[in-house]
């Protein structure tokens, strides 16, 4: 590793960087030649048609699946070099508490995990509990899982990857399975944690509203086999509100995305 | 199909008891009520009819075999609750040893699962007498038997409960770098528990059948060895009361582990 912990001030870091990675299962192919550099601090969304290879691509960015050919690089080290080191971590649909632990417990779950055998389980400015408090869960740090909603549970399990204080933060429609109201709350509740940690993010999203809100940027992927089809650049200002989805601006973006999407 | 009487209210009843007592009162009243009239049918039943004691005795008979053979009844519990007990530890601790190698190596599984169905295709009653010659007429063929039962129902839900941990767990597993023993000890065993816990309850009241086959086999204590004694000698009340000594012991058993469950599983 050359110096590469020096770079934290760097502005306009690279924090993943695709070059021609393709991944295959089996005879299929998953992804095909996906070249892309996502600049540290940026709030990607990913939107395409199902099937497109969406979790896949945030699959291969976190070491979960090989890629067949090319490279994929975590802020200049290979994944498995930045998985070890804790740069990156993971929001799945489902929350994936363990439910036998406390939200708080759960939370604390990184911070136990390979300390023994020197993996770096970077100290966060926030303790778990503080972290609880910032998805606005102080008061349920006890509970266990089944005694929480789906939403709560949900933002456990951002707490919990916000734990090791990663640089890069892959979330795999964490909303999908919550109700609209929830899912509008917890939209806004991570603009601020994205404002606040200063985090990169890459959300997959099947929503064209959730995409457009959160993004900076859109990635639209294309299907059969999975390829970029177009980086949409979102020009709405932060912060933002609720009240964005009924302006005209933020419904020319939609609209544009869905017919890029039925073209896919 | 009226829901008024199961809503639970404040209004107090003019015999000062709530109504949610009452509701409660009635559901312990009831089956303990028609367990009271189908004992009085047999008590009533047995003297109406004449039936000798020594082919079915009425309650009151056994009752009072059960002050006056207490001292026996316990000396003969005791062995039978021994073997049991140790029966169960042994076989469910070597149920989820195995299943621990079984969910580790698919070699293992591969290799030794058919051997372990197979064993639990020999009828019990049908290995008994093999596992007493093997052993002799003390404790320990009688514990082995009671191990023997336990051993598949824990082993088939302990590999089960190793295995039920979701894909997206075991991927958030990578993601944090965890080792296999990590994931063993955070993440499957503890996801195992509620299987677990079914298989034990399931072992709680075979490990007693087991014991007491093995004593009906051959042994001088135990409450199987009482049994087959009092039946030979026409000791119905005798023979009654033991059955329900060792019914008592099973319900025993199922106790401990329910309450074990309740301490351990919260979730």
């Amino acid at each position: 590793m050359d110096g590469s912990q020096t770079q934290a001030k760097e502005s306009r870091a690279i924090a993943a960087s695709l070059s021609a990675a393709s991944v295959r299962f089996g005879d299929f192919t998953a992804l095909s030649d996906i070249t892309l550099d996502i600049e540290a601090g940026d709030f990607y969304t990913i939107l395409g048609p199902s099937g497109c290879g969406k979790s896949t691509m945030l699959r291969l960015v976190s070491d979960l699946v090989p890629p067949a050919s090319g490279t994929v690089e975590i802020f200049g080290k290979s994944t498995e070099a930045a998985r070890l080191a804790r740069e990156f971590a993971f929001v799945f649909q489902d929350a994936t508490l363990l439910p036998w632990r406390s939200a708080l417990e759960n939370v604390e779950l990184p911070l136990e995990i390979g300390r023994k055998r020197g993996i770096k389980t970077p100290k966060g400015d926030r303790t778990p509990s503080e972290l609880l408090e910032l998805v606005g869960l102080k008061r349920r740090e006890n509970a266990l899982p089944h005694e929480l909603s789906g939403g709560m549970r949900q933002r456990v399990a951002i707490a919990r990857a916000l734990v090791c204080q990663p640089k890069l933060l892959l979330m795999d429609e964490p909303f999908g399975a919550l109700d609209e109201m929830t899912r509008d709350r917890l939209n806004l509740q991570l603009l601020d944690i994205w404002k606040e940690t200063g985090t990169t993010i890459l959300f997959v999203t099947h929503s064209i509203p959730e995409a457009v809100f959160l993004g900076q940027k859109v990635l639209m992927l294309k299907a059969n086999p999975g390829r970029v089809k177009e980086v949409v650049q979102v020009n709405l200002p932060f912060p933002r509100e609720i009240a964005l989805r009924e302006t005209p601006k933020f419904n020319k973006y939609c609209s544009y995305l869905r017919k890029l999407l039925e073209e896919c | 199909m009226s829901t008024s009487d199961t809503v639970p209210t404040e209004k107090v009843s003019q015999q000062g008891l709530s109504e949610q007592s009452r509701v409660r009162l009635r559901n312990i009243a009831i089956p303990v009520g028609a367990a009271l009239a189908l004992l009085l049918i047999w008590q009533f039943g047995v003297r109406i009819f004449e039936i000798p004691i020594y082919i079915a005795p009425a309650p009151t008979d056994i009752v009072s075999v059960f002050k006056t053979d207490f001292p026996l009844l316990m000396l003969n519990f005791w062995p039978t609750f021994m073997e049991s007990l140790a029966g169960f530890f042994i076989g469910n601790l070597t149920a989820v040893l195995i299943a621990v190698a079984f969910v580790h190596s698919r070699l293992v599984e591969r290799a030794f699962f058919p051997i372990a169905v197979f064993i639990n295709t020999i009828p019990i009653l049908a290995i008994a007498p093999i596992l007493v010659l093997i052993f002799g007429p003390g404790m320990t063929a009688k514990v082995v038997i009671a191990a023997l039962i336990c051993f598949f129902p824990t082993l088939v839900n302990m590999v089960r409960g190793l295995q039920s941990v979701s894909p997206q767990v075991l991927e958030l597993a990578r993601i944090l770098s965890a080792s296999k023993s990590e994931v063993f000890w955070k993440i499957r065993l503890p996801s195992s528990l509620p299987f677990l816990f079914s298989a034990l309850k399931i072992a709680a009241t075979t490990c007693v059948i087991g014991a007491i086959v093995g004593e009906w086999i051959g042994a001088n204590v135990g409450l199987g060895a009482l049994i087959i004694e009092s039946t030979f000698n026409f000791r119905a009340p005798l023979l009654y009361a033991t059955v329900f000594m060792s019914s008592g012991l099973s319900v025993l058993l199922f106790a401990g582990v329910s309450i074990a469950e309740k301490v351990t599983i919260r979730w």
